[in-house]
């Protein structure tokens, strides 16, 4: 395994190596940016000496939308739709990460209630997410029940999103000092009905393709990265756990109130697809867990601590504040200078992005079908790579 | 070869960024002979298979929505953020709930000219809206998607709301404008199926009338000086760009004649 440095010019137009015995030659391929498997407009070019993939380059890009320099024009209450947009699978968490940056730079309170639905708000979200993820892995791999599967379960929770936000993708929920709105009375009732039916949804899910022995041999000991690759390479979130690093901010640095729940960062072994595959599944237990244990008892208080109106101007400097998504650490960076109600400038430390780029160390030697397995198990969405 | 028959997850404390945690390890089982490995392989097809052959004859696990057959059933949530809408106090009196839903969700499906109806059919009462032109909304927008455009009021001699210009071709329904609103005049709807042939069709006024406030216009006792205060607004006309109005290759579409706003317009 190794990571070299190259520009996709340089890579484009290397020389094609010719295998004078068996009078093949390598030839590149376009996997992408329109392909079923690339979950979006990324374009994969593929060198591939037959079936074998020789090097991958990715090159991302076709979504790219400015979103960093379009939040140089915005408020910070702005700024939080957009986030939406980038990985929509985690949009509460996305939100919480540009709320926990302002609120820790201007000094803005939270209070108990807000902390506690935040949480378990993310957590239906993660769930929601791996839901997602599941049933699309099956679907790449040829399983196209596991997609139905996967996207009931993601609606059902939906249904709750919808409720209480009015919004099942774009939830521009969390703001900077509260939520948009508050639960409704018997949003707790709805949760706890719930979280015993989808215990039961992930033990289906281990039934339809955990057990399922073409699934295990195209997930087993495929692309394995190692954790000082990982870490190396700076991929975060359930890729990186696989690997056997137990790095997670919600137990590292914790916020909201997962400081006040037990829960286990669940790690892998051997750092292939599999363990990437089962890293998420048991994630998912762990978020059921997480909601159980907070559904109960929700505080009191009001659910904004500002009005919405209010003003929002950071102190002059840079801020920085990160939060655990579905997918790994997605950080807000922000420059200020003290006097604009907007940033001066932006960045978005989007966990995919990292992420996608470890396909370039572990896939090469392996088929194109093996890359469709080491794709999918890094559950990667487009748009948070491009932003 | 292989196959992975139970996966059991081993709880134990690590140390990461010089804190404990406690994590579960994920850890495989693996069955050692071939022929456990093929009875476990048929097993675990067989299970998959079986869970899927239950819904023959257990229907009720079936969760899908029909949805363009259950049209006239489907309910949305309270808090829906679907089309943005002006509220307007006295319209419930007017009509029942449902009636009102169903009225929202084929607003925009209207043409023109069904849409400006209710300038010849209606009680004008009926429109009084709560928007003073404030122009929070407008500054809320992350889009720039509201458009507010205010004139000096004849009679109170203030300014006032002449037309809510809302495009629903950017928005993004971020509920922005709505939580920004002091006087609580707009809210997000139940209605989304938003889809036109025409995209000049996309941007339109929310106001039916140009006027003050409802309270201003209902603390006026008498009924002319009431009339003199409001002015009726279609929901397309007006000199909005793209409301209505001609593109490159596209002709203007054919609306009612605007009122003459020059006098009155910011």
């Amino acid at each position: 395994m190794s990571v070299q440095v190259r520009t996709l010019d340089d890579l484009l137009h290397a020389p094609l190596d010719a295998d004078s015995e068996l009078t093949t030659q390598e030839y590149l391929v376009n996997m992408g940016p329109q392909h079923p498997i690339a979950h979006g407009s990324l374009r994969v070019v593929l060198r591939l000496d037959g079936e074998t993939v020789k090097h991958v380059i990715p090159v991302p890009g076709y979504v790219h939308r400015g979103v960093e320099k379009m939040c140089e024009h915005l408020t910070y209450r702005q700024i939080i739709p957009y986030t939406d947009r980038l990985d929509y699978l985690s949009a509460i968490m996305n939100n919480w990460a540009v709320a926990k940056t302002v609120e820790k730079a201007a000094n803005i309170p939270t209070n108990e209630r807000i902390d506690t639905i935040r949480t378990i708000m993310s957590e239906l979200q993660r769930l929601q997410s791996h839901a997602l993820w599941w049933g699309v892995t099956g679907m790449d791999l040829g399983a196209y029940t596991a997609f139905l599967y996967g996207f009931r379960e993601r609606e059902i929770i939906g249904e709750i999103f919808e409720e209480t936000i009015g919004a099942r993708l774009t939830m521009n929920y969390i703001q900077p000092g509260g939520l948009m709105y508050d639960i409704k009375p018997d949003f707790a009732q709805k949760v706890k009905n719930l979280l015993p039916y989808l215990k039961g949804c992930i033990e289906q899910y281990e039934t339809l393709l955990s057990g399922n022995v073409i699934f295990q041999e195209r997930l087993r000991n495929i692309g394995i990265l190692d954790g000082k690759h990982a870490i190396a390479l700076g991929c975060t979130g359930p890729v990186l756990r696989a690997s056997g690093v137990p790095y997670d901010l919600r137990a590292v640095e914790p916020y909201g109130v997962y400081d006040k729940v037990n829960f286990n960062v669940v790690v892998g072994e051997v750092g292939d697809c599999w363990d990437r595959y089962y890293v998420r599944l048991e994630e998912m237990r762990e978020s059921v867990r997480i909601v159980e244990q907070l559904i109960d008892n929700i505080p009191e208080g009001p659910h904004a601590t500002i009005r919405y109106n209010e003003e929002i101007i950071l102190p002059e400097g840079l801020h920085y504040g990160q939060v655990e998504t579905a997918r790994g650490v997605f950080g807000v960076f922000i420059a200020s200078d003290g006097k604009n109600k907007c940033p001066i400038r932006l960045h978005f430390r989007s966990p995919n992005f990292n992420n996608l780029w470890i396909v370039t160390a572990i896939a090469s030697g392996w088929r194109i079908a093996d890359f469709i397995s080491i794709q999918s198990s890094l559950d990667l969405v487009i748009p948070d790579i491009d932003r | 070869m292989g196959m992975i028959r139970s996966i059991e997850t081993v709880t134990a404390q690590r140390v990461i960024a010089g804190k404990t945690i406690s994590v579960s390890v994920v850890q495989r089982k693996q069955t050692p002979n071939k022929l456990s490995i093929a009875f476990n392989a048929v097993l675990g097809l067989l299970k998959g298979m079986w869970l899927t052959l239950t819904y023959f004859w257990s229907p009720e696990k079936v969760v899908t929505r029909m949805y363009p057959e259950n049209r006239d059933t489907l309910q949305l949530t309270e808090r829906f953020r679907g089309n943005l809408r002006f509220k307007f106090p006295n319209e419930t009196a007017h009509k029942s709930h449902a009636a009102l839903l169903e009225h929202i969700t084929h607003e925009t499906q209207t043409l023109p000219e069904v849409a400006s109806e209710w300038i010849r059919d209606e009680d004008p009462t009926r429109w009084y809206h709560n928007c003073t032109g404030c122009s929070k909304c407008e500054e809320a927008c992350p889009n720039a998607s509201i458009r507010i455009l205010t004139r000096q009021g004849e009679i109170l001699e203030d300014r006032e709301i002449d037309r809510f210009v809302w495009r629903l071709d950017s928005c993004m329904f971020c509920n922005a404008c709505v939580l920004a609103c002091p006087w609580d005049a707009i809210e997000m709807t139940g209605g989304f199926e938003n889809a036109v042939y025409d995209r000049r069709l996309l941007v339109y006024c929310l106001n039916k009338l140009a006027g003050p406030r409802i309270n201003l216009i209902q603390d006026e006792q008498d009924a002319a000086v009431r009339a003199r205060m409001i002015d009726p607004r279609e929901r397309f006309g007006g000199p909005i760009p793209m409301n209505g109005a001609g593109l490159p290759n596209l002709p203007p579409v054919a609306l009612p004649a605007p009122p003459d706003v020059s006098t009155g317009a910011a």
